[in-house]
């Protein structure tokens, strides 16, 4: 578990692992508010999370509401396990975490 | 804070309430037991198991989850009308219960283990009756999602009888409610398995990144459930979070049932209040509950903080009387002020801080319910147990200690009291025996008895048993009281057979010992052929207590002010008057008077004026005759070491303002003491000046030192 934060010139990329929930969601606001500030693409990798809660998936949905007003790109790296992926569409919340993100404007 | 220990503390949370839970589901089975057609009863079995199973899951209780789901199965059953209520269920329940209670302890040190093969047992039994084979309760099997917002779901087998009917639910998490441990994902999960479900969430209340509380839930659901099970059936998913969160649950109508309402709603819209439409939605299901202000009315707090709060305070009520000690001396009347005022909100503080730790006897009693109802099985008698006075308050420390006490004089009453109902019926009296648990307050103290109608002491047979083993010699004359005291005496049994339930003579030696630890006192009376009731008195509370100081030469000792009725002059007048016998008149009343100088060994001159200070005490009014008094103290209870525990007159000692120690009168047992000495003709009591002497050396937990000793 737990949630990296990988700066480059070009993007910031968020890496999710293991069980994402309330025990870390403070992390991942502070963590998605920095990456955010940088103004770079923002990138989540979902690829190595095996659970999500609606902690995580409200502030990632946030997030990507923030990127789009202020313009900055946000997208998802690749789709969510499967397991995640069937677990938030269980609770209709599968449409929030769309893999390319419509925001992503920056191709870099 | 790790993600160990935020999960350890949900976990903890669970096990807290889990334990209520349980204690509810057990009387409530025992309670079945004996209303067997009484289906509010089976609908409380039914949410207990469905609570224990439903948020076991949520907080990592896997096992205790499917072990609760398949008795949950049984309940339903028995809800429905397919399964008849028989002792077998109920027995096997409460064997379940105590599975699922070891369950809910795993990985606690020193609880016991559930057995895996009891489990296994219990459950093939229940299938047994049921009929239906073994049901998983899996973690739901994830669904192919689907895009977009709305998502079908497969059909859960709960859904497979009676008639589909669809429900529209709407949840919204309240913003304690992911704080509390709860996952809303588990609930939708366990609704999904009750039939067709299709969710819609929404996003609509996520406020901007920076201003969102990431540990509270702002996602919110709407949902159409079709299933066979009721309204009641579908909130009960909810129980365990029902308080935490928005929940309306109506039956869904479609959009042209929909506007057809809405027009005959119209026009009867201009009548309706706001509250009528709030009380209409409470009655349809629908309830709004954490933001009410009862929300937050109660708090759970670890009984060791608890502990240390009221220890905190003892040490400040200690600090108090110095202060006011030094006021006194210093004769400022700004000192004298200041004092005056902590001395007032010590005091409020004290009362509250003791308030806090009182807690009704309730618990403790009814669990004993389920004692009664096994060892009744065991022993083939047929045994009702009565309870009366749950609601008394003591303080949590005694309560705690009573347990053991209680069970041992239950399980001696139940094996020897008691008699076998070929018995009773020879003697004429009513099949079902009865054992009534009763609480009461008297004074400073609480009464808790525990009665039987049962055969009653042979006080001869106990006095035979006494001298045999050289208790008693021969010929002693011994008062009833005094043959029944033998009973707690360690070892001491009259059972001619020892059984699994009692008769090793331990279990009476326990009940003494630890009514002794608590300074309380026991009683016991019986009538042969009629029954026994034992009485065990005991403080209210172990911590601090309203006391009198009074000094007798250079000693100060301390009554408890419950005791203490009125304070009397002593002349030497008045004794010769008296002719030497130790009788005050007091306002025409005879008392009789115990002279502590001479009771203890104090061995100095007598002052010309003493004071009888008058003492109520449950063998009468006594009056005990000391050199001064000194005013009231509030009294932080310090224990005495082990050492002293033969030194029944004493019940602690405490730390005066001055630093000096004062030891704790016990006036019931001064009194039974003098008592004694004068049957005996004897007049020395224990060396008291001896005993406080070496007091300031076993004070345990003392704040300051002594400046002076007695």
């Amino acid at each position: 578990m737990g949630i990296t934060l990988d700066e480059s010139k070009s993007k910031a990329v968020i890496g999710l692992e293991g069980a994402v929930d309330i025990s870390s969601a403070a992390e991942l606001k502070t963590l998605l508010l920095r990456a955010l500030h940088g103004g770079k693409k923002v990138r989540v990798s979902l690829a190595g999370a095996t659970d999500l809660d609606v902690t995580a998936v409200q502030l990632l949905w946030a997030a990507e509401r923030e990127a789009g007003k202020a313009g900055v790109g946000f997208s998802f790296a690749g789709p969510a396990p499967a397991e995640v992926s069937a677990a938030l569409g269980e609770a209709g919340l599968q449409q929030f975490m769309v893999p390319e993100s419509k925001v992503s404007v920056d191709a870099g | 804070m790790s993600l160990t220990s935020k999960a350890d503390q949900f976990k903890q949370a669970f096990r807290e309430e889990g334990r209520e839970v349980l204690v509810d589901l057990e009387s409530a089975l025992l309670e079945l037991n004996d209303n067997r057609g009484d289906m509010e009863l089976v609908g409380r079995v039914f949410r207990a198991l469905h609570t224990m199973k439903g948020s076991g899951a949520m907080f990592g209780f896997e096992d205790l989850a499917t072990f609760t789901h398949n008795l949950e199965t049984a309940f339903d059953e028995v809800r429905n009308g397919r399964l008849p209520i028989s002792s077998e269920l109920i027995d096997l329940t409460l064997a379940a219960l105590d599975q699922i209670r070891a369950m809910l302890e795993e990985g606690i040190a020193g609880a016991p283990v559930a057995d895996l093969a009891a489990c296994a047992e219990i459950l093939a039994k229940v299938r047994h009756l049921t009929g239906k084979p073994e049901k998983h309760h899996d973690k739901a099997k994830t669904a192919t999602p689907q895009a977009g917002s709305e998502v079908g779901t497969g059909t859960g087998s709960e859904a497979a009888t009676g008639q589909v009917r669809e429900w529209s639910i709407h949840f919204a998490p309240g913003p304690e409610f992911m704080l509390n441990g709860a996952n809303p994902l588990l609930l939708l999960r366990e609704l999904k398995q009750m039939g067709g479900l299709a969710v819609r969430a929404s996003m609509a209340a996520v406020p901007p990144l920076n201003e969102l509380d990431p540990e509270r839930c702002y996602i919110s659901w709407e949902m159409v459930l079709a299933t066979a099970a009721e309204r009641d059936a579908i909130r009960d998913v909810f129980i365990f979070v029902e308080d935490s969160c928005e929940l309306t649950i109506e039956p869904f109508l479609s959009p042209a049932e929909e506007s057809a309402q809405a027009a005959s709603a119209a026009a009867s819209a201009a009548d309706l209040t706001a509250q009528a439409l709030l009380d209409k939605r409470e009655k349809r299901g629908g309830r709004r509950v954490y933001d009410t202000p009862d929300n937050a009315s109660s708090l759970r707090v670890p009984a060791a903080k608890l502990d240390q709060f009221v220890d905190l305070v003892g040490e400040l009520v200690t600090v108090q009387a110095r202060l006011s000690e030094i006021a006194a001396r210093c004769d400022d009347p700004e000192i004298a002020a200041v004092s005056e005022e902590v001395e007032r909100l010590t005091s409020s503080l004290r009362d509250n801080s003791m308030n806090i730790r009182m807690m009704p006897i309730r618990a403790t009693f009814e669990k004993f319910r389920r004692l009664v109802h096994d060892l009744a099985r065991d022993l083939g008698k047929n045994v009702e147990l009565t309870i009366e006075g749950a609601d008394t308050e003591l303080d949590k420390t005694v309560i705690d200690q009573l347990s053991d006490p209680l069970m041992h004089l239950i399980r001696n009453s139940m094996d020897h009291g008691i008699e076998p109902p070929a018995v009773r019926a020879e003697r004429g009296k009513r099949l079902t025996a009865t054992i009534h648990l009763s609480a009461k307050h008297s004074g400073a103290s609480v009464l808790i008895a525990v009665s039987d109608d049962g055969g009653g002491i042979n006080a001869e047979a106990v006095r035979n048993k006494a001298v045999e083993r050289g208790l008693v010699a021969a010929g002693d004359e011994l008062m009833e009281s005094e043959i029944f005291a033998l009973l707690f005496q360690p070892g001491f049994s009259t059972a001619k057979q020892v059984t699994d339930v009692s008769g090793r003579g331990v279990g009476m030696d326990v009940v003494r010992q630890r009514v002794d630890s608590l300074r309380g006192s026991i009683d016991v009376a019986s009538k042969p052929g009629e029954g026994t009731s034992v009485t065990l008195r005991l403080p209210l509370t172990l911590a601090i207590i309203d006391g009198i100081l009074v000094s007798i030469a250079e000693a100060s000792f301390v009554l408890p002010l419950a005791n203490i009725l009125e304070c009397i002059e002593l002349t030497t007048a008045d004794i010769e008057r008296a002719n030497g016998k130790h009788i005050a008149d007091v306002r025409g009343e005879i008392v009789p008077y115990i002279r502590l100088r001479e009771h203890f060994n104090i061995r100095t001159p007598r002052p010309e004026i003493e004071q009888i200070m008058i003492v109520s005490t449950e063998g009468g009014r006594y009056g005990f005759v000391v050199d001064r008094v000194l005013g009231n103290c509030q009294t932080v209870i310090k224990n005495l070491s082990r050492f002293y525990r033969h030194v029944k007159v004493v019940s602690g000692a405490t730390i005066l303002g001055d630093g000096t120690v004062a030891l704790i009168l016990d006036p019931e047992r001064v009194a039974q003491d003098a008592v004694r000495a004068v049957a005996h003709g004897t007049r020395a009591g224990p060396s008291v000046a001896a005993i406080a002497a070496a007091v300031k050396y076993s004070l345990r937990g003392r704040s300051t030192p002594p400046q002076k000793t007695v």
